[in-house]
């Protein structure tokens, strides 16, 4: 149970994929006395960084699930969660951005704040997350954290101010100048466990001076107190640590830390920041949907004895059988506790509860708001809300997009044919983006996420942790038909065989809709088709929707009105009403002007000055609109928007014309309909397809 | 609404016949204000108006970074389009993106031979030839005239309108040449100078050179400060 809630700390650590984040998360659980030995990424011992739980990760060098850990620094409770780096998995960072109070951005000294570091730095600002940024990799050569700090003020458009400088770069790194106490911190032993005290050097002092100025300047936007300390050169240590904490917690400041994990230097004055100036549960506000007053918001109090609200943002299959991380929101958690689902109205009990760390875990008795833990054996999805008293609260909904694209995989044999189902029905829970479905028609499995390397990844998973070997087959953009312009119907489906026949009559219009994907109304008056058959009628539309006319592909924004009809006195009945449904859907499908839209990534390619036509002719020819370039300091970054369907193979023509140089990532913005030319060959290949 | 009469409640329209002929190709036109006055979103709006009848624009920008430059044109395009009742205002939306090209230098970046490269860039690689450029958080305090000529001679090679923006001071108002600080010292190079003001309402603009008309005609101007449309009677 946590006794002060001020002593809670609730961050997460998210970064671009080799700025280091992993190493950093390893050295806080080391100095925390978490783990007794340091492993490192790809690590020559074979262990590799403790965080990154799942082998796959371990073997790539990359982290992929967010695993929830734990640890104490200073008798403050931290729980951290590691976030993955790579954008096709946005969906794991934004679920951990909505369950941190707090952030730390790793950014890399040498490559500073590239184009991932943009999208997370987009995502945090979505979510309102304060952060502080840490400059790692202090060691390598072409180390410049000034120059990095420069970067966050002028891509990144943040508030950075730098709260220590290095001392030495590259090989001669050794430690840090704390700017708020003017001293110098050098970090010794094996582990650099041993932090050692010292006068700022000689050389240094003139710019330690310069540049703590500026951070009052800064932080005495945030603090009356410390403007009128600054105005009589009486500041101190306390008002400074109090300005720079409100400007962090108003988003309006963004401390900068530097150091090099791996090198252990300038870890343990971050552990100190992230106490200091990171917030606690309480300090933030974040709102819950009553579902039975038409999702109203409501404050969620963070406090032990209101009712419990808990929102489950994780789901893992370890080897410890399945656990769910859980956030408190509200309330107190309890072993033996009877909780409920309010997703799937279900109660559930809590046998077992832990505190994760990494992939071990102890058991603790309960817990409460502010918390982060985990359950055992609990069936829901992630982002199902978890109530005490039977309330209907939900953790406001999480944004959810479309996936975008497809693969039909095969089991290899009769065995993996059984894992298989078990593997896909676990990703699809513990992954809203991924889903799975057995096509009607080619009788293959297909399933479906938001970008390549993210099918992938489950696929290599299906593998290596549910032995299921599976054949794939060339990935499919998630195309969408649409209508553009209204018009009207008026359909009798008739059947006159043997016994009763079947007879129904719909007659309305169908029209483009922008709020969501179908609305169905009736507006018929006076009974012209009894109402038990409406919602059959509405159900033949949708059963039609499902695979358009022009290549087969879902209907989407599609508005449905029914205002007449007629029925049978013994011909009617739901059957014949669903099938005059489908059959007006058909009849009145091509005289909407369907057209076929299709999955548009917003494209960011970043690298030096010169590749800058390369950029540029690389996205031209994928049928890409350039929406924007940035130069600055010897790097050109271009942004477009460019069809999914263009992108495969794009990160091997990209290297291969930029000799590796450069980087780019994606994310997906909209869906937009495809040009004539286009259309016209998906339709043909479409036809192709059937006769064949 | 169709696309043609929003263009006509466009500033520049009025701005039009109020010059002598326009700004015109190879010509330099200064928008100067403070802080805060929209000097920006003015700017978009000239760059809308042309890209709404199917021109290309190159907005250049020294301050913003690419993202707040298409949330600029994002905002105020979809005002407009909301205000107005525009038709199609989807596939208006895709071809004004695919006419305009941002191009940001951020940290000191730019040069006047950059913003040559960069034309000559587009033209190359993009077949883009630009009717106008926006040049947004050019620092003219730091300019001679001999630059200003510089870029009069890359806007004048390829007969575009070049729009400029220019940061004034409260202290400063204007010499006695009229015109405020930063531009006294290249006005003369100058061929349209604007000053825009504002007040809880509205948006002003007075014009203050009009090429080498010595009869600047007492043109003022009230635009809704959001859509920068000619405010309604």
């Amino acid at each position: 149970m946590i006794s002060d809630l001020t002593k809670v700390r609730n961050i997460g650590i998210s970064a671009h994929i080799d700025s280091g984040k992993t190493t950093l998360s390893e050295r806080i659980l080391f100095y925390t006395q978490r783990i007794r030995k340091i492993h490192d990424v790809k690590g020559k011992d074979g262990v590799g960084a403790t965080m990154d739980s799942m082998e796959l990760e371990r073997e790539r060098g990359i982290t992929i699930a967010s695993a929830a850990t734990y640890c104490e620094w200073d008798s403050h409770h931290i729980n951290i969660i590691d976030t993955p780096g790579h954008v096709d998995f946005t969906i794991e960072v934004e679920r951990s951005l909505r369950v941190l109070d707090g952030a730390v951005l790793v950014l890399c000294a040498v490559a500073g704040v590239q184009s991932q570091s943009l999208t997370v730095d987009r995502q945090m600002r979505r979510y309102k997350v304060p952060r502080l940024a840490f400059v790692n990799k202090c060691d390598r050569s072409g180390a410049n954290p000034y120059r990095v700090t420069e970067e966050l003020k002028d891509k990144l458009k943040l508030n950075a101010v730098m709260m220590q400088l290095p001392i030495g770069l590259e090989a001669d790194h050794v430690g840090v100048v704390d700017l708020v106490q003017m001293k110098a911190f050098y970090f010794e032993g094996e582990n650099g466990e041993i932090i050692r005290e010292g006068a700022i050097p000689d050389n240094m002092l003139e710019a330690a001076e310069e540049k703590r100025t500026e951070l009052i300047e800064a932080a005495s936007m945030f603090n009356d107190e410390l403007l009128e300390a600054a105005l009589e050169e009486t500041v101190t240590s306390e008002q400074i640590h109090a300005a720079v904490r409100r400007g962090v917690l108003e988003l309006g400041l963004t401390p900068v830390f530097c150091g090099s994990a791996y090198k252990n230097k300038g870890v343990q004055p971050l552990l100190d920041a992230v106490v200091r100036y990171l917030p606690n549960p309480t300090d933030i506000e974040n709102v819950a949907l009553n579902l039975e007053k038409g999702e109203e918001e409501f404050a969620v109090k963070v406090d032990p004895n209101e009712p419990l609200i808990a929102l489950a943002f994780k789901l893992d299959e370890g080897r410890f059988g399945q656990l769910t991380y859980l956030r408190i929101y509200q309330g107190t958690l309890n072993k033996g506790d009877t909780i409920y689902n309010t997703r799937l109205n279900r109660d559930v009990r809590v046998g077992r509860l832990v505190r994760m760390h990494s992939d071990e875990m102890e058991d603790i008795d309960g817990t409460s708001a502010g918390d982060i833990v985990a359950l055992f054996g609990i069936d829901c999805g992630t982002g199902d809300t978890f109530t005490s008293n039977r309330n209907a609260f939900a953790m406001s909904s999480m944004h959810v997009p479309e996936p975008v694209i497809h693969i039909a995989i095969k089991a290899k044999d009769r065995k993996a044919e059984a894992n298989l189902a078990k593997a896909l029905a676990r990703f699809a829970k513990e992954d809203p983006t991924f889903r799975s479905h057995v096509d009607p028609e080619s009788a293959e499995t297909i399933v479906s996420g938001m970008g390549e390397l993210h099918l992938d990844v489950y696929i290599e998973r299906m593998k290596r942790e549910y032995k299921a070997e599976v054949e794939t087959g060339k990935p499919q953009v998630a195309y969408r038909e649409a209508i553009s312009r209204r018009a009207d119907f008026n359909y009798t489906h008739k059947k006159q065989t043997g016994g009763s026949g079947q007879y129904g009559r719909v007659a309305g219009y169908m029209e483009p809709y922008d709020g969501g994907e179908f609305e169905f109304l009736n507006e018929i008056r006076g009974g012209a088709i009894p109402t038990e058959y409406i919602p059959a009628v509405e159900k033949g539309f949708q059963a039609a929707m499902e695979k358009g006319k022009m290549i087969g592909f879902p209907v989407t924004g599609l508005r449905v009105c029914i205002n007449d009809g007629a029925a049978h006195a013994v011909d009617s009945s739901d059957m014949a009403f669903k099938s005059a449904g489908r059959g007006a859907f058909v009849e009145v499908y091509g005289k909407c002007k369907p057209q076929i839209l299709e999955p548009i990534m917003r494209v960011a390619v970043e690298g030096p000055g010169e590749f800058q036509g390369a950029f540029v002719r690389s996205v031209m020819q994928r049928r890409g609109v350039i929406v924007g370039t940035t130069e600055s300091e010897g790097f050109v970054r271009v942004d477009a928007d460019v069809p999914l369907s263009e992108m495969f193979g794009y990160s091997t023509d990209l290297r291969s014309s930029t000799q590796g140089k450069a980087e780019y990532t994606m994310e997906f913005v909209k869906y937009a309909p495809v040009p004539a030319e286009v259309s016209e060959e998906l339709i043909k290949k479409y036809r192709q397809d059937g006769e064949s | 609404m169709r696309r043609r009469e929003l263009n006509e409640r466009s500033p520049v329209r009025l701005l039009e016949s109020s010059l002598h002929g326009g700004v015109g190709g190879g010509n330099i036109a200064a928008v100067i204000a403070r802080h805060g006055v929209g000097k920006t979103a003015f700017l978009v709006g000239v760059a809308l108006d042309d890209l709404m009848r199917g021109r290309k624009v190159l907005h250049v920008s020294l301050e913003e970074s690419s993202e707040r430059v298409r949330s600029f044109y994002d905002e105020v395009f979809s005002d407009l389009a909301h205000e107005r009742e525009l038709e199609d205002v989807w596939k208006v939306r895709l071809e004004m993106e695919r006419n305009r090209r941002i191009h940001c230098y951020l940290g000191d970046t730019f040069t006047v031979r950059k913003l040559r490269e960069t034309i000559q860039f587009l033209r190359d690689h993009g077949d883009f030839h630009p009717v106008a450029i926006m040049l947004d958080g050019f620092p003219f305090d730091e300019t001679t005239p001999e630059e200003i000529d510089e870029i009069r001679a890359i806007v004048k090679d390829i007969d575009a309108e070049l729009w400029m923006t220019a940061v004034t001071h409260r202290e400063s108002d204007a010499d006695e040449s009229g015109y405020p600080e930063p531009l006294t010292h290249v006005a003369d190079k100058l061929d349209v100078i604007l000053q825009m003001a504002h007040d809880t309402k509205a948006v002003h603009i007075t014009l203050l050179k009009d090429h080498d008309n010595p009869n600047v005609s007492d043109l003022r101007l009230a635009l809704d400060p959001t859509t920068m449309l000619l405010k309604k009677e």
